[in-house]
């Protein structure tokens, strides 16, 4: 649905103009709707440059080349850059990528800061960073031009250079009121101020035409200053530049959420005010390790987190809505039952999570035993069928005479073990404590029936963990038996018998750790922690140990919508071990105080927060994160079927 | 609190023969029937005394299913002494005792001293594994051996202070290179014998919990 809205750009004249000079042809034409004038009316072009261009790897064969325009409307100042079509050598990029970049009509008014590089050897370039966050790709001028386009820039908005940085200029920022009103007032010429960083603004001289308004603003500029100054003294400003240039984070981020901040700006459903509200409680949340770090002595020097930039202002997920209830429920359903629009409801569970009650219907659907499209009538029989199935498999060991079991060793274990362990899961919580409860005894008949469902996997320790949860939601064993089984099809790897499908993840893990992180990697790299077993348990049973179990329902439902990423867990590990990095490197942990101090996070982890955190991650590695994590990686379905489960003979002693 | 020695430990043996409860048992006076299965590992410590000396003792208790092995073999590395435990009941795990062991002496440094403990000793009715198959079992392979019973703290306390002596008898006779956290010894403040530690001046069978 994004895709298409980010595709379809009959409304941007600019692209209609590319369109008819024939440097850039995107897609799907609908040429009725375009109009035959090359700007609409009262648009001017007041800068143009070509082949500036996006460098979206590494490699030179994967540049994008594109037009740079400066298009004033009225009193505003849009930019756009449309890549060239088939201009480059870039096979391996499609036409839907070099889209993905395009630039559509910025406002000005939306732009926060542009920072300029000269560098003494190759080309000059520009990154450009939104009010609300988002940065664009850096844009290279193999033909000059950076000096034109801040010269145009400034005379049609407020441009200072930064105290801190010379190369950086900050923008206007009209969601300041004082800001609108020098707008309004079209003061910018007078107000720049770019070479003269810290003395106040002369705005008194030219704004003398307008006299009634110049007591106000005189009052404000110090102020304004002021703020512009806090700006400039962040240090994580030049940190997170560093790292955008160094990742190319910047620009998978850019890709990927352009369209949808821009839409979602728009339809008011987390606009950039609330955006800015959650940026606030990020920074507060931020607050919490350091002041737990207070107690301990920081022994070593901490090598700042290349990302912390981009985690407390350049991205940041969204905040958490309330739970999906039941006339919200009620809206994704047509008449018979069916989900009219999955995507959008897992969107929403993403946010939100589930109201209890919803539970039982929607991770059914979630988890994948039932298909949105099915009515209710068709789940119903479903289920009618699924019992009787159930019932003929359990049978299966049900029918196992005391006899013949002394002949079966392997049952025996196998039961013993199950028989073991539910007794051992959960039992603090109402629904399974207590003596002879009988929700335990189910949780031993779906094991074990899971067991002969799938005789190669077995049983293995952590299951019960995640078949508790379920059952306590489905309330009915058959159809836990079945969302578990649906479960398991993705997270049965877990539980292999050589851990290939906890090695996989790990070693994800430490790539995604790589990435988001990189002193935090080489800390783990020279500690020889690169195997990450002390993240064992958070993904064996995702997070279901270092949570309470309302919140481990609620992780899972929204894990399950696989909304971002089907590895958000391993964002979730990400963003947990970058909250602590300070401590974990500060106290240079050796391997067992690392591995204690993460097992003793178990009820400390703020799951909205760290939800947040690990969607902003997500966003930021973008293809790059999703490159560190191997095809066939769990949760995702195995690539090829039949090995997972190949468990044999294999002995791992 | 500061201690003169802090000793790894790491607690082994199949599923179910108790060895959260014994950790809880040593580290908590207390015996809870129910409690979470162990996935990973988990952590608990206590300070002892041992010749006046305080000693701190940090115990890793790891999952007993043979699909963890892989994982819990990492945890071998710089463990001072080991617990293998198996239960008295279960004849299976008294049979698995040789792999644990075989284990155990290919991940753990060679020094470690291993402590044979036969659980659930209350359960004396139901015992499928008599005390001397126990005895013969450690005499062979060079361990110590105790039986004990988590949930009545029957030689709970022995078999880890016993554990303890053994190893700080080692240190004694420089079978250790102490500055080289490896052997899963770490030096606290160099060893003065203090009165600090001694709070119930024992001298090799002293206990504490002062954690």
């Amino acid at each position: 649905m994004q895709e298409a809205e980010l595709h379809d750009l009959s409304d941007d004249a600019d692209y209609v103009a590319s369109q008819q000079q024939g440097s850039a042809s995107m897609m799907r034409c609908d040429s009725g709707k375009r109009s035959s004038s090359s700007e609409p009316e009262g648009a001017q072009i007041v800068y143009l440059k070509d082949n500036v261009t996006i460098h979206p790897t590494l490699f030179a064969s994967e540049r994008i080349s594109g037009r740079l325009k400066l298009i004033k409307q009225g009193s505003s100042i849009f930019m756009t850059w449309i890549p060239y079509k088939g201009q480059s050598t870039n096979a391996r990029l499609s036409e839907k990528d070099r889209n993905l970049y395009t630039i559509r009509a910025v406002p000005f008014a939306d732009v926060k800061s542009i920072k300029r590089h000269t560098p003494a050897l190759g080309w000059q370039y520009i990154i450009v960073v939104l009010s609300f966050g988002l940065a664009f790709p850096p844009l290279y001028f193999y033909n000059g031009g950076v000096r034109e386009f801040l010269a145009t820039v400034k005379q049609h908005v407020l441009l200072m250079r930064s105290a801190e940085d010379s190369n950086v200029f900050l923008v206007n920022d009209f969601q300041n009121p004082l800001q609108r009103t020098l707008s309004s007032l079209e003061l910018p010429r007078a107000v720049s101020a770019v070479g003269v960083p810290s003395t106040p603004v002369p705005v008194g001289e030219s704004a003398s035409q307008q006299n009634e308004e110049r007591t106000d603003i005189s009052a404000s500029i110090p102020q304004y200053n002021r703020r512009q100054r806090q700006k400039g003294h962040d240090p994580a400003r030049d940190i997170s530049i560093q790292v955008l240039e160094k990742f190319s984070l910047v620009t998978k981020f850019a890709r990927e959420t352009t369209s949808q901040l821009f839409h979602e700006t728009n339809n008011n459903g987390f606009g950039p005010l609330e955006r800015r509200n959650s940026n606030q409680s990020t920074l507060d949340y931020s607050h919490k390790p350091s002041d737990y770090d207070e107690d301990v002595p920081i022994q070593s020097p901490v090598e700042p987190d290349p990302l912390e930039f981009d985690k407390l202002s350049l991205v940041w997920g969204k905040p958490r809505q309330p739970p999906l209830g039941l006339e919200e429920w009620t809206s994704f359903l047509d008449s018979e039952g069916r989900v009219v629009d999955p995507k959008a409801l897992r969107k929403r569970i993403f946010y939100g999570g589930l109201e209890h009650k919803f539970r039982k219907k929607v991770w059914a659907l979630l988890l994948g035993y039932h298909t949105y499209e099915s009515t209710y009538a068709e789940r119903e029989y479903q289920k009618s069928i699924k019992k009787t199935e159930y019932e003929t498999i359990k049978n299966q060991w049900q029918s196992i005479s005391r006899e013949q079991a002394k002949r079966c060793t392997k049952f025996r274990e196998r039961k013993g073990l199950i028989e073991k362990d539910v007794v051992r899961t959960d039992r603090s919580v109402s629904f399974y404590n207590g003596d002879e409860n009988p929700n335990v005894n189910l949780l031993r008949d779906i094991l074990l029936t899971y067991s002969f469902y799938n005789f190669d996997l077995g049983y293995c320790q952590g299951m019960s963990d995640l078949l508790s949860p379920i059952l306590f939601v489905m309330e009915d064993e058959s159809e836990s038996f079945w969302c578990f089984v649906a479960l398991m099809e993705r997270l049965g790897p877990n539980f292999n018998r050589d851990q290939n499908g906890m090695h996989s993840q790990l070693f994800a893990l430490s790539k995604l750790v790589e990435l988001l992180d990189s002193p935090l990697h080489n800390y783990f790299k020279q500690s020889d922690f690169l195997n990450y077993f002390f993240c064992f348990r958070w993904i064996l049973i995702q997070f279901k140990r270092e949570l309470e179990y309302e919140e481990t329902m609620r992780l899972w439902e929204v894990l399950w919508t696989r909304h971002f990423s089907e590895h958000l867990h391993l964002y979730l590990c990400v963003a947990v071990l970058k909250r602590y990095r300070s401590k974990i490197i500060g106290e240079q942990m050796d391997f067992d105080t690392l591995l204690k101090f993460i097992n003793e996070l178990s009820g400390q982890i703020d799951l909205d927060a760290t939800l947040r955190d690990a969607e902003a991650l997500c966003i930021c590695a973008g293809e790059n994160g999703a490159a560190c994590i191997p095809p066939g990686t769990p949760p995702s379905l195995p690539v090829d079927d039949g090995s997972f489960y190949n468990q044999q003979d294999y002995d791992v002693l | 609190m500061s201690y003169a020695y802090l000793f790894k430990y790491i607690i082994i043996g199949d599923t179910g023969v108790g060895k959260s409860c014994l950790l809880l048992q040593f580290t908590d006076k207390r015996f809870q029937p129910v409690h979470d299965l162990t996935i990973g590992v988990e952590f608990g410590a206590r300070m002892i005394t041992i010749d006046n000396k305080p000693i701190k003792l940090q115990i890793w208790d790891t999952a007993g299913q043979e699909s963890f092995r892989s994982i819990t073999r990492s945890y071998y590395r710089g463990a001072a002494g080991a617990l293998l435990v198996y239960d008295i009941t279960r004849r299976e795990t008294f049979n698995h005792l040789a792999s644990w062991l075989e284990d155990a002496r290919q991940h753990a440094n060679a020094n470690m001293t291993i402590m044979l403990i036969g659980n659930k000793s209350d359960l004396a009715h139901r015992r499928a594994v008599t005390t001397e198959e126990g005895e013969q079992f450690a005499k062979e392979h060079g361990l110590i051996f105790m039986e004990a019973s988590a949930k009545t703290a029957q030689n709970v306390e022995e078999a880890f202070i016993k554990t303890a002596a053994t190893i700080y008898t080692k240190i004694q006779d420089g079978v250790f290179d102490v500055s080289n956290e490896s052997y899963g010894i770490k030096v606290g403040y160099s060893g003065i014998p203090g009165p600090s530690g001694g709070r119930d001046g024992s001298s090799s069978q002293g206990g504490g919990c002062c954690n």
